[in-house]
């Protein structure tokens, strides 16, 4: 794929993404927003049905690529050292995707638990 | 030999933060980069969280004492201004990417809406937690 294409997918991907977690987020909050409490058994089997499980995880897997693409655009702008650089891209990358499985993790534990 | 350059004064340029005096499109557009790394730094912390309270009833219980805490809540006042102005913001650059509000009038507007619909978000989620 040439850099320009490399660029223009970057930029729908940042945008794609972008309607996904705006959407997400805003019924999510307005939901929680409409609820007082949570005890742990509920909070724990709302997230445990099959739909919010993968829509979360597309929410977590859709944080990734547009929060890669927003902080590589942001290092490129104003880190200059390529050592310097590369090793905020790595570091990001990192906790990025330690995040991602982490909340992965958590909601496959908790579909297994209200499925059993 | 023309110089067409010759009879402008060199545009001015300040390194100093305080003398940079940005147009609202500006600060929404500083301010959407500043929130977005803000809210990538505190990703770690709230899949953390998040993770704890669906683990165990002791962890739920966990996460619950550390969002009522009050370096979470000091924390969290920053977290809602990031996400608020970072949504508008970027509700505002999706519109303007489609061609709506293009105009230097229009753009200003909404970038003064952006700016300040943030602030009174933070403002009101602020006073709500006190």
């Amino acid at each position: 794929m040439s850099r320009a294409a490399q660029g223009l997918r970057a930029w729908l991907l940042q945008r794609f993404t972008a309607i996904y977690l705006a959407a997400y987020l805003v019924s999510v909050l307005a939901y929680s927003a409409l609820r007082d409490s949570w005890s742990y058994s509920e909070w724990r089997a709302w997230l445990g049905q099959p739909g919010m499980g993968v829509g979360t995880a597309l929410f977590a897997l859709a944080i990734l690529l547009h929060v890669w693409v927003g902080i590589r655009d942001i290092l490129i702008d104003y880190i200059h050292a390529v050592w310097l650089r590369l090793l905020l891209m790595a570091a990001s990358a990192l906790v990025l995707l330690t995040s991602l499985l982490w909340i992965v993790r958590a909601l496959t534990l908790a579909a297994i638990g209200s499925a059993g | 030999m023309l110089k067409p350059m010759a009879r402008h004064k060199p545009a001015p340029k300040f390194l100093n933060l305080l003398l940079i005096k940005l147009p609202p499109g500006g600060i929404a557009s500083i301010g959407h980069r500043v929130s977005g790394v803000l809210l990538f730094l505190c990703i770690p912390l709230l899949a953390w969280l998040f993770g704890r309270s669906l683990e165990s009833a002791e962890g739920f219980l966990q996460v619950q004492q550390a969002l009522n805490s009050t370096p979470v809540m000091l924390l969290s006042v920053l977290l809602v201004w990031s996400l608020s102005h970072h949504l508008l913001a970027g509700i505002r650059h999706l519109l303007l990417d489609i061609e709506i509000g293009l105009e230097k009038t229009a753009a200003r507007t909404s970038a003064w809406l952006v700016n300040l619909g943030a602030v009174l978000a933070t403002a009101w989620y602020a006073v709500n937690l006190l």
